[in-house]
Order: C-alpha cells, then structure tokens, then sequence
C-alpha cells in the first residue's frame, strides 16, 4: 500500500551537509497503522513530509496505492495535492472563521473538477457520522474541545477519501488527560474506518497502543522495526531499550555460552543467566527494565543479583524503588506491598530471560 | 444662520482673549454641532466622502496587493516590503505635492481638470492610506500562511486561488488595518490642502477648515470641527477595538 524505499534527505547546516533520512525503506500493508518513533530531530517528521510531497527527498522512491509518486531515478514528483493522501497536521490548521461543517467541507468545495452541492452535503455529512461529530455540524470552530477540534481534522483529512492518511504527531496538542483518552478514541477510529495511516510520534505509549508496526528512528536512520510486543520486549540495540521506556542498562560480559544461553557477568563479579546467541568474552549490555524485576528479601534463585535499597518511593499501585547494584544505580517498580524499607540488602530477578542482552 | 452668528462670536472671541469668552466659544461650538448647522455639516459630510472613498479604493487594490506580497516570492520582494513599509510613514505635505505636481496642468494628469476638486483630495489620500493597507494586509495574510500553508497545499490551493479564504479569515485583523488607514487618512492636513485648495463650498474639509478658521480668529467653528474629529478618532478606535475583540474570540 505505501512503500518507502532507499529514502535519502540532507539538509545544509553550520557543520556541513547533514543526513535527516539517510537509506529508509518500509512498507504498509493496506489497512494497517504504522508508527514511525523517535525523538526529536531523529528524520520522522521529514519522512513523513517526503511520503506528503511537502518535502522533496534527495533520492529513493515512494509508492502509494500502487502509483509511483516519487522516483528520483524516474523523475517523477508528484505534487502534495495530487498524491492519494489526507493529512492531520500537528496544529489541526482548522479554519476558525467555518463550522465544522464548512471545515470538513472545504476540501472538497475548493476541489476541481467541481463536485455538486447535494454529493458535499452527503459526504461530509457520513465523515461526521463516522467521527461522531455529527449533531455538532453547525457548531463554529473556535468552541470545539481540543478532542473536538482532532475529530474534526481527522473528518477533514478523509473526507476525500485518500487511500493513505498521515498524522503528524496526532496527540501532541492535547493535555495529558485527555491524550489518553484521544489516544484511544483515535485507534477505535483509525480501525473502524479502515484506513491505511502512518502516523509520526515522540510518545512510545502513543506508537505502542496505536500501530500495529512501529518503526523507532534514530540519527536518520531506522533502528528497528516491528510490532510493538516484539520492539518493546527484544529490542536490539541500547537506544531502541532506552527509548521505549524506563530501563536499567548495566555493563557486562559474557563469561560462557551455548549458543543460545549464555552466563553473563555484571557489577563486581555477580552472574546470571540470560539469552543470547553472542558468543562467550563478548562485551555486553544487560538491560533490565524496571517493571521486570522480582524483589526478594532472600535469595530465590541461584543467579539473583545481590543490590541495596536506597529509598523506597509510594505511588500508590505500586512502589518505586531506588537501589544500588555494586555502586551502579537500578530502578525498579514493585508492587505496593512489597515488604522493603531503604537500608534494605534484597536480591533481584529478571521475569524474563528474553531480551536483556544487547550488543555493547 | 448660526454658522454666521459663530464666526461673529468667534472674532469677539479672538479679540477679546478673555477666558469668559472662549467658554462662549465653546458654547457656540457645542451649538453648532447639536443645531446640525448646514455650513458645519457639509464640512463634516465632504470630509467622511473623501475619506471614506479613499480607504475604499485603498482596499480594493491593497487588499488583494498587500496578500500577493505576502504569497509571491520574487526577486527583490525584501526591498518591496521596506518601501511599502517606509510609505506608511510619508509625510502628508509631499504626498500633497507629488499629486500637486500630477495633476497640474503641467503635470501628466494636468488634462483632467482635477485640481482643486474633491476628486483630487480623494487622490493625495487614497496614496496616504495605501501603504497601510498593502502593508498591514501583507503581515496578516503571511502570517495565516504561515500557519494554513501546508493545508492549503495539500488541496492544490497556492497563489492567487489561497487569497480570497485567507483575507476571509483575517477579515477582522484586515477591519483594523482599514480603520488605521481612515484614522490617518481623515487626521491629515497637508496633502488635502494643496490639492483641494481649501475652497469654500467645494473643498474643504475638516482639518483644512480648522486650520484656516483658526488663523482667521473663528474658534467656535474650528473647536467645533475638532470636536466632531476627536469624537470620530474615538469611534474609528473604538470600532478596531471591537474587531479586534470579536477576531480574538473568532480565533481557536
């Protein structure tokens, strides 16, 4: 449905020519929701803007909807407005002076060939429907909720019918409160109109609970890419890990192996056993993330690691855990009852032995 | 007629300089104005027609001017937006002078017959307020682009087809640009004065008429024409206030 390939962008800066997208390539499959992560500056805006037409890649080739709408090799491209595309701006760009039914109709009222009153009037009559917005028609734009005001930008965006919609940081105009809750209204909209959306975000909750592939992006680049489950739970590299949520990466090695078990050795000479098919005396990182990990006040198992609470902090459901593990700080999330108090010396162990190595 | 029994008072008055005598001056002002005196009111009218025209025919051409600067790139559009920018604060004498010097009979529009006419005055002020409106228009309407460009873009709507909807939506930020240049072009003494002459019964309006009435010692006529002006200021402020305000809660 949309294929990136080989997507190069730079830019001119202070210190020379800069990579913003250097070599992406990705595919979404038709009806899918993908999410291209990263913080700021990581090249998924620019990706996004190249897939619009509002920006013109250096080299590669877009495919949307089976129709080549950039190849720099071919010479082919296509300007925004004629690319099978609606978009949801970061700033929802709703016109303040028109309704919501005006904003929703001004595509197709500027849109040439003319089309005919009465066929406006149905179309963006079923988007309202479709967004639940429909007994607030009438209602002018500057009295919308941000909620609203997202609806009503997603209305616009498909009133056209693209075969692809692109969100640019769909949620990030909206109060945390309410993010959540636009969070999941947007996934329960995306999928019962059954559109094909690529959608830009910093927020890993945000890619993680709406797409089904998520792409994180670093330094231009994509560094991995898959469904959320399997990025959050193996990712491959220390940044994917740190960037998908809070985790604890120490420094280790890797002491013997079989291949696909191996004994890893962290903090002053503690060992435990993880997966990981990199071979024994491999330099490693051991990522343990906070929620992942057991506290006990005795050692349950033979490869528990020993550390000492430093202070213990209430959240309500749960309790976070200040530690130290051989002078190296460790988080962790317990749940509220468990029995233990700064000073404390308790041992740690994974939930999981998938997932903790990466490479160094 | 009390337009005649003014100017009496008015050279008692100036000759006078007792401070018992311009609180009559006063009177006779306030006068003038509540008998809505037929002399005072065709001052007062032929100075809202010439103004009000020359802001119309302002805006007819800066409007649409002012949001091309805005959407065109073209080379030396940087220098464009200076001058458009430095004319807002001409001077009205030379812009009197530089329509003096047109319409002459000498002058390139001399076969005109315009000089000395109401047509003339419309003339110097449709240049004062001009640049206001082009300049005002322009950071409005580049402003909205900034913000709607990707939008309208990605509806094939750039150039001249984005106009009409973007003044649209600055139409109350635009409302003010329009009554700043009624305020400037209906304050202003010097170009009306050397193109229209000052004629009694043909060209006068209020500031030329207060500035004449007043070397010639008649106070109440011109205190009277100055009231009626400030009240007008505050209006014309007034109403950009009230844009303004209805904008601000037009705006998401």
């Amino acid at each position: 449905m949309l294929t990136v390939s080989s997507l190069q962008k730079s830019f001119a800066t202070d210190q020379g020519r800069l990579n913003v997208i250097d070599d992406v390539s990705f595919d979404v499959p038709e009806g899918q929701c993908y999410a291209l992560l990263g913080p700021s500056g990581c090249g998924k805006t620019t990706t996004l803007r190249c897939v619009a037409g509002l920006e013109e890649p250096d080299s590669g080739r877009i495919e949307i909807a089976g129709r080549v709408v950039y190849d720099s090799a071919l010479g082919i491209n296509v300007p925004t407005h004629q690319r099978p595309i609606g978009i949801v701006f970061q700033s929802y760009a709703i016109w303040p002076h028109m309704d919501v039914f005006e904003n929703v109709a001004y595509p197709l009222r500027v849109a040439r060939p003319r089309i005919p009153k009465a066929e406006i009037e149905q179309r963006v009559m079923d988007v309202l429907a479709l967004v639940g917005m429909k007994d607030v028609a009438r209602r002018p734009a500057p009295r919308l909720s941000g909620g609203q005001q997202q609806r009503v930008a997603l209305a616009r965006a498909i009133v056209r019918r693209p075969a692809l919609l692109l969100l640019d940081e769909p949620l990030s105009n909206l109060d945390a409160m309410l993010r959540e809750q636009m969070r999941k209204e947007l996934a329960d909209l995306i999928a019962r109109i059954g559109v094909t959306a690529l959608f830009v975000t910093h927020d890993q909750a945000e890619a993680l609970s709406l797409a089904a592939r998520v792409a994180v992006m670093h330094k231009g680049k994509i560094a991995q890419e898959g469904a959320p489950r399997d990025i959050y739970s193996q990712p491959r590299n220390v940044f994917v890990a740190e960037f998908l949520g809070a985790s604890n990466i120490l420094d280790g090695r890797i002491i013997s192996s079989d291949g696909a078990q191996a004994l890893v050795e962290v903090g002053a000479g503690q060992r435990l056993r993880a997966k990981t098919p990199l071979p024994a005396g491999s330099a490693i990182k051991l990522l343990l993330r906070p929620e992942r990990l057991s506290v006990s006040l005795h050692k349950p198992v033979d490869d528990s690691l020993r550390a000492q609470v430093s202070s213990v902090g209430f959240t309500g459901p749960t309790v976070d855990c200040s530690l130290t593990l051989d002078g190296a700080p460790i988080r962790v999330v317990a749940p509220a009852d468990t029995p233990i108090k700064a000073g404390d010396e308790v041992w740690l162990t994974p939930l999981d032995r998938n997932g903790m190595v990466l490479a160094a | 007629m009390l337009w005649q029994c003014a100017r009496a008072g008015g050279r008692r008055a100036h000759t006078a300089h007792g401070s018992g005598e311009q609180v009559d001056s006063l009177a006779l002002a306030l006068g003038l104005i509540v008998s809505l005196d037929p002399g005072f009111l065709a001052v007062v009218g032929l100075s809202l027609r010439v103004t009000a025209t020359a802001v119309l025919i302002a805006a007819l051409i800066g409007l649409p001017l002012g949001a091309l600067l805005a959407l065109k790139r073209f080379p030396g559009r940087s220098m464009v937006i200076v001058v458009v920018n430095a004319m807002m604060g001409l001077p009205p004498v030379v812009v009197g002078l530089l329509v003096f010097l047109a319409l002459s009979r000498a002058g390139p529009l001399g076969a005109l017959g315009l000089l000395f006419t109401p047509t003339a005055m419309i003339a110097a002020q449709t240049v004062l307020a001009l640049p206001i409106v082009i300049a005002i228009t322009r950071q409005i309407v580049e402003d909205l682009w900034g913000e709607y460009r990707e939008h309208l873009l990605s509806l094939g709507l750039k150039g001249v087809r984005a106009v009409p909807t973007l003044l649209w939506d600055g139409r109350f930020s635009l409302t003010t640009g329009l009554l700043a240049a009624f305020g400037r072009a209906s304050a202003e003494v010097g170009a009306v004065l050397i193109v229209g002459g000052n004629i009694a019964g043909s060209t006068r309006t209020m500031t030329t008429t207060i500035a004449l009435e007043t070397s010639k010692g008649d106070l109440p006529l011109a205190l009277g024409l100055g009231l009626v002006l400030i009240g007008l200021t505050l209006l014309i402020n007034a109403a950009a206030y009230g844009a303004s305000r209805v904008g601000a809660r037009h705006a998401v």
